[in-house]
């Protein structure tokens, strides 16, 4: 065994101040007394089990079920180990060995996370020990299936500051600048019966009536219809975002759709040429009119331009995650490291959407040509492609605020099924809808801060939180698929949102070499020589790979900028204690930074 | 042919700096003054003019005219023309930014498109074909076009031949340093000081020196700074006597004799009896030594050299060895590796090797060879610091695979080794001074099948490690691309020869050919590479410098609340240790307990026996125990060795490719935020030294201009600037010009990844 304590993991950054001190059943008292609680989190049961560590081998320990977690302790003295796992985390339940299993350790549960890791722990035959911890963890952690409610409704936790407040789209439109001469802030959907998959609030343009809007919505896949994603300051270019036509084998045609998108183009005055990217690949596009949809076609649409952007569907990227799963957990794959890489093709995957959106970024900006974007549905690619051409071309959505409204409005809004993609509650692990969509997309924002490491105001640990509560069910925020499903259950009045957690605890989420940089546009390079495979996030479980903590470069620039205000505060105070001395004001700056451009330099 | 026609010499190299007068509009005057910058000794050999160098890969429209001389050091290309698009250039004092030193390049081929001809031209060649471009491929990575299309066939071809004939020279001493030093010495023949000797400034910012290891007290300093208790520096190799692949002091057990070693060279391949290169605090030493050719003596010899090695440590703890040569590569296959990456990151078209990138890279083994040479080293820093033993790095020749692995073991083990100066004098001692072969290794000449990039990899192993500890070495990746780029100028002794007997025998020939009075000085003295300021002004010299570097002398934040940062004080000092303490287990080793001869796997000592087995499990549990804590900058340092963590150098391969070039980006972005904050810092702690004890303004502290970008300067307000790239400080523009006729690759038309071998395959195509 190892001399030295094995590492700490904690899944999740847990804040002390929310964190229930007092526990109110409990045999354990003293034990139980050390494992964090929610407010609103419930003990249900614990358990000694074996866990089957794949780092450090089988450590005994002591498990805790809440209604929100698996808290396991070691109880080996020298051993730290302590997991803390959301059951949202749960993917699979199964059980391991049967009642004549033989062999050390081979009779348990192993539990498959979302978040790219497995638990396997292993228990006594005799008894009833596994039969309870697997339905208990079952109940809880797919409390949908048990008609239990999800974990969010469940917490009570405070914060000082409502992160439902932190998006409201009519200020988010108006700091665009919106509604103006062309664009119209629009309440058609108020009730969602329009298109209840989107937002209660669009924006459309000004000379189409709520009637032509309607009739579009026929043509459209689930009626969601071409609505203002964003717009340029300048050029006023937009970037427009819909689901697919419905043209079906026939080839049919909608006149009504056809004079909106012309419509659409000319509200800017710049280009005779709408331009639309369809995010599918080609073929795909051919092959969905064969189920009543396609794309536009040439014929029909004269002042446009289409384009194909080749990104695959959600079955595919699934697939290639659980490859990226196979190489790195619990071993990363040691001697062809990188050709086991490309074969997941994953990094292609992320290279193809920073490559459109790049396409749909270049074309509002340079081209000066009005943008529409669509892909089937227009929930799961077409969201990347907006939400990322977005953070490309407004500098707004690279702060911490900017980026959650960006998500709010872009993926929470616009109806990205976060219920059915990442099956929050749900048992049913195989489901076919189920896809990393949206930590493809998170991915890609890892991946531009990496090539621009000034640029976002927030941190690498601001990304990984977001993901660690997409699954952890502990905030509203990403629970159902659309906005109507939320305002159904009252999401913002039930539940907390997770930019409280965040937004309360700003600074640990701050990247410190974050330069405010207003109008600049950020192109990353989308080439396979930059791109990298994201450690920190999917293989962060290895404590041999997983980098070191925290960050040694921001790091030392933090202490760089502590040791810079004390010499200011020392400064000051010399002066303080000079200008007393002698009174001489004129030649002694009142304060330091005034001081500065005046001290000679070498050069 | 291509598509666009070349435009006639443009108007901008006529206009721009504006003529004084109206009737100078002739070009005659004009191309006149473009009159090359000639180093003392240097001289023209050819020049053609009215030569268009190429900057975009896929049109001409913003080639430069000018003229392109060939010298004796470098090819030049002098032009009046503005370089388009570019945004920063640093600036190399002896090399202007269009020159390319004869010794950088790697490949000249000549292309005649209209016959669809193409030739790589070797020395002593004939070209049948007058060139309408010249392509010179570089060791650096460049591809550098120049286009004759409007210039006078013959002398174009000329021009041609020249760079091909002094770029390949028959013989060491044609090379263009000789000649700069011979002039130098005529120079300053009334000037009693001659050629400075010592290596230069520390990264030109420092006043300290690095030490070269040629003399006695460098090495007898050397042994105290580790605290090596059990060795003496030997003398018997003064005036290369015994080996003229040794250097001329090193360091022995002392418990072995002159007359002893004397003996025994003369079983060791090349005499390359065993060389001390470091000691552990602990007492193990790290040793490097060829093979015993002498059968007869091999064990016997073998077991003395060992006893000695034991005896040398206070714990008499037992050695190690490993045979390097059955762990790594060869140094054709390292070279094989190299040829590949090259052809992958440089010459292959960017986006038709885009889909198949990471297996292509794999397939390099570029990386899986750096890989194994930071793996290997990290097992013997365990063995060195945690089994106590010493190790003997066991080569055949001992001056190839050792010098790397020995560096990178001391780099590791060493904080002294992070600093610029450390460093510098670690590739004094375990590459110059060891005998590592520059000059065939480098391929100076061009005529050797010796060439490998094992320096280069180094440096890469190293840059591996500056990547994953960013904060723990004194320099940057800048100053490490830099330095492999020196390896490439022909006017620095520290990188032309293979071993220092060389130089001294060489250069002494050349004296007396030249009527050069040497005195009593050995050989001529060469610049040295480590005198920066040769190269580049003092403010260029701060690139080198690593702003996030937490030195010992480095201000700590301890008393700030806001974080603590722990830095332990049990590191090597740079200047003198004690005596390691613990003796108290010193026990004396039976003599039949000694590995036998050759043997690969060590035998220990019973109360410390096991399996090898448990060995290497030891070397796990070793690794796994120093990465479950916080790294201590000045400790140890081990790489992080997954597939995941060696990453490719991107600065160093790919600073001139235009497409993966990412504008106002890169790692530089934040390196120069944390440049313009360390800045800010010094400045305010002078200040407050100002402030507490006024000084004269003249008493400046040596770490003013430490910083490359400046908290003074106006840069600061205005963002990250513009020209910061992820090539910063280099710049791709016109230096990577891979299409060639009509818009086919180059390496297409010329067979692929047959341009970067040899010569001879591609020879005989007129």
């Amino acid at each position: 065994m190892a001399s030295a304590p094995p590492p700490r993991y904690n899944s999740h950054s847990l804040e002390n101040e929310s964190i229930k001190r007092t526990s109110q059943d409990g045999i354990n008292q003293d034990l139980s007394e050390a494992v964090p609680r929610l407010p609103g989190e419930t003990r249900i049961t614990d358990k000694e089990v074996i866990y089957i560590c794949p780092f450090n081998g089988p450590i005994k320990g002591r498990v805790y079920i809440t209604n929100y977690r698996l808290y396991l302790r070691s109880l080996e003295t020298d051993s730290a180990l302590i997991l803390d796992v959301p059951l949202g985390v749960i993917s699979r339940i199964e059980k391991m060995g049967g009642a004549t299993s033989r062999g050390e350790n081979s009779y348990g549960l192993d539990i498959t996370c979302k978040d790219m890791r497995n638990l396997r722990f292993a228990l006594k035959q005799e008894g009833h020990s596994r039969r309870d911890m697997f339905e208990i963890l079952t109940k809880y952690a797919f409390p949908l299936a048990h008609s239990l409610p999800l974990f969010a409704f469940l917490n009570e936790e405070k914060f000082n500051v409502d992160g439902w407040m932190v998006y409201n789209p009519v200020e988010e439109y108006r700091r665009q600048g919106l509604p103006n001469h062309y664009w119209r802030i629009s309440f058609i959907n108020k009730c969602y019966e329009l298109c209840d998959t989107y937002p209660a609030l669009l924006v459309v343009p000004y000379r189409a009536s709520d009637d032509d809007l309607r009739r579009v919505a026929t043509f459209r896949s689930r009626n969601r219809i071409p609505v203002l994603s964003w717009i340029h300051p300048e050029n006023k270019t937009v970037i427009v975002r819909c689901s697919q036509p419905l043209v079906g084998m026939s080839g049919k045609r909608n006149k009504d759709d056809e004079k909106y998108l012309d419509v659409i183009r000319e509200t800017n005055r710049q280009i005779s040429k709408l331009t639309i990217y369809d995010a599918r690949p080609n073929v795909n596009a051919v092959a969905n009119k064969a189920t009543g949809g396609g794309y536009e076609s040439d014929d029909a649409y004269h002042n446009a331009e289409l384009f194909f952007l080749d990104i695959h569907n959600i079955h595919v990227m699934r697939e290639s995650l659980k490859k990226v799963k196979d190489i790195v957990y619990p071993n990363v794959e040691e001697s062809h490291w990188l050709s086991s890489l490309e074969s997941t093709h994953w990094l292609e995957h992320i290279k193809l959407v920073l490559t459109g959106a790049i396409q749909v970024a270049d074309k509002v900006s340079s081209g000066k040509s009005s943008v529409l974007v669509h892909c089937s549905d227009g929930w799961d690619r077409t969201a990347q492609l907006t939400a990322l051409a977005m953070l490309m071309l407004d500098s707004y959505y690279r702060t911490i605020e900017g980026f959650e409204i960006l998500v709010q409005k872009e993926w929470i809004s616009f109806g990205h099924k976060f219920a059915s993609r990442i099956g929050h509650g749900d048992k049913n692990h195989a489901d076919a809808d189920r896809s990393p969509i949206f930590l493809q997309f998170i991915d890609c924002v890892w991946q531009m801060s990496k090539q621009f490491p000034t640029a976002f105001e927030f941190n690498e640990q601001f990304l990984i939180t977001i993901l660690d509560h997409l699954y952890s069910c502990r905030f509203g925020t990403f629970l159902y698929n659309c906005e109507s499903v939320r305002e159904r259950q009252k999401v913002t009045e039930r539940t907390v949102s997770l930019w409280s957690l965040i937004n309360s605890n700003k600074e640990k989420f701050k990247n410190p070499f974050y330069t405010k940089e207003i109008n600049r546009i950020l192109y990353p390079v989308a080439s396979m020589r930059h791109l990298e495979l994201w450690v920190n996030y999917y293989i962060r479980w290895n404590p041999r790979i997983k980098q070191q903590q925290p960050n040694p470069v921001e790091q030392r620039y933090m202490e760089l900028l502590a040791l810079r205000d004390e010499y200011i505060k020392r400064l000051e105070e010399l002066q303080i204690s000079n200008s007393a001395k002698i009174s001489d004001p004129p030649t002694s700056p009142s304060s330091p930074s005034q001081l500065m451009p005046h001290v000679p330099t070498h050069f | 042919m291509f598509s666009l026609r070349p435009p006639r010499p443009s108007f901008r190299s006529y206009l721009l700096p504006p003529p004084q007068t109206d009737d100078k509009i002739s070009s005659e005057p004009k191309i006149k003054k473009l009159e090359p910058v000639l180093l003392p000794g240097e001289i023209v050999v050819n020049e053609v003019n009215f030569v268009r160098k190429c900057i975009a890969t896929d049109t001409s429209q913003y080639d430069l005219w000018g003229k392109l001389i060939c010298s004796n050091f470098k090819i030049s290309f002098i032009t009046e023309d503005p370089m388009p698009f570019q945004k920063f250039h640093y600036k190399n004092l002896l090399l202007g930014e269009h020159d390319v030193p004869l010794t950088c390049i790697d490949q000249i081929v000549t292309v005649n498109d209209h016959k669809r001809k193409q030739k790589v031209l070797g020395p002593n060649q004939k070209l049948k074909f007058n060139p309408t471009e010249l392509i010179i491929y570089c060791k650096d990575f460049r591809i550098v076009r120049f286009r004759f299309d409007e210039s006078g066939p013959e002398s174009a071809k000329k021009v041609c031949l020249a760079i091909a004939h002094y770029s390949q020279p028959t013989d060491l001493q044609l090379l263009f340093a000789f000649e700069y030093v011979g002039k130098k010495y005529h120079n300053s023949a009334n000037n009693i000081n001659g050629v400075p000797s010592r290596g230069g400034g520390a990264g030109g910012s420092s006043s300290q020196t690095t030490p070269l290891f040629e003399t006695y007290s460098d090495w007898d300093r050397e042994i105290k700074r580790t605290g090596a208790s059990g060795w003496r520096v030997c003398s018997i190799n003064e005036g290369y006597m015994i080996s003229t692949c040794l250097p001329e002091y090193f360091v022995v057990p002392s418990s072995l004799a002159d007359q002893d070693l004397k003996i025994f060279s003369h079983s060791f391949v090349g005499r390359r009896m065993p060389l001390w290169c470091w000691s552990h605090s602990n007492g193990s030493a790290l040793v490097r030594m060829a093979l015993i050719k002498d059968v007869l003596q091999q064990r016997k010899i073998d077991q003395r050299i060992c006893n000695a090695i034991i005896k040398s440590h206070p714990l008499r703890s037992d050695v190690y060895k490993s045979d390097l040569d059955k762990v790594f590569p060869n140094i054709q296959e390292v070279q094989a590796a190299f040829v590949k990456l090259k052809q992958l990151c440089i010459n292959e078209t960017f986006e038709e090797t885009e889909e198949k990138w990471l297996s292509s890279l794999e397939n390099t083994r570029w990386l899986e060879y750096v890989r194994t040479f930071l793996k290997h080293s990290a097992e013997l820093v365990c063995i060195l610091e945690s089994k106590h033993l010493s190790v003997i790095l066991q080569e055949e020749e001992g001056r190839d695979l050792s010098c790397c692995v020995a560096s990178l073991i001391q780099v590791m083990l060493d904080p002294y080794f992070r600093t610029t100066t450390g460093f510098q004098s670690l590739i004094q001692k375990e590459w110059v001074m060891a005998g590592y072969q520059f000059l065939d290794r480098c391929n100076h000449l061009k005529r050797s099948e010796k060439e490998s990039p094992l320096f280069l990899l180094f440096l890469d192993a190293v840059w591996q490690l500056l990547d994953q500890y960013p904060t723990a070495f004194e320099f940057s990746e800048t100053y490490l691309a830099i330095l492999y780029d020196s390896t490439r100028i022909s006017l620095f002794g520290t990188f032309l020869f293979n071993c220092p007997h060389q130089r001294v025998k060489q250069s002494t020939e050349f004296a007396i050919s030249r009527n050069i009075q040497l005195g009593d000085e050995k050989g001529l003295k060469f610049p040295s590479v480590w005198d920066w300021s040769l190269q580049f002004t003092a403010k260029d010299c701060a690139l080198f410098h690593n702003p996030l570097y937490i030195g010992k002398s480095t201000p700590c934040v301890q008393n700030i609340s806001v974080r603590s940062f722990k830095r332990t004080k049990k590191s090597y000092s740079s200047t003198l240790r004690g005596i390691p303490s613990s003796l108290k287990n010193g026990i004396f080793v039976d003599q039949e307990l000694l590995p036998r001869r050759n043997s690969l796997i060590i035998k220990l000592k019973p109360d410390t026996s096991q399996q090898v087995e448990s060995q290497n499990s030891g070397v796990e549990q070793y690794f796994r125990d120093w990465f479950s804590k916080p790294a201590d900058l000045h400790g140890i340092l081990l790489p992080r060795l997954s597939g995941a963590h060696i990453k490719l150098w991107k600065l160093c391969y790919f600073r001139w490719v235009p497409e993966v070039q990412i504008n106002r980006g890169g790692f530089i972005t934040a390196i120069h935020r944390a440049s313009l904050l360390a800045d800010e810092v010094n400045m305010l702690s002078r200040m407050l030294r100002q402030q507490r004890s006024p000084l004269p303004a003249c008493c400046s502290d040596p770490d003013q201009s430490r910083m490359y970008f400046q908290a003074s300067s106006l840069q600061t307000t205005s963002g990250i600037p513009e020209f910061l790239s992820s090539s910063f400080p280099f710049s791709p523009v016109g230096n990577l010009c891979r299409r060639s006729i009509s818009g086919t690759p180059l390496s297409k038309f010329l067979s692929g990844a047959k341009i970067w071998l040899s010569t001879e395959t591609l020879a005989n195509e007129d």
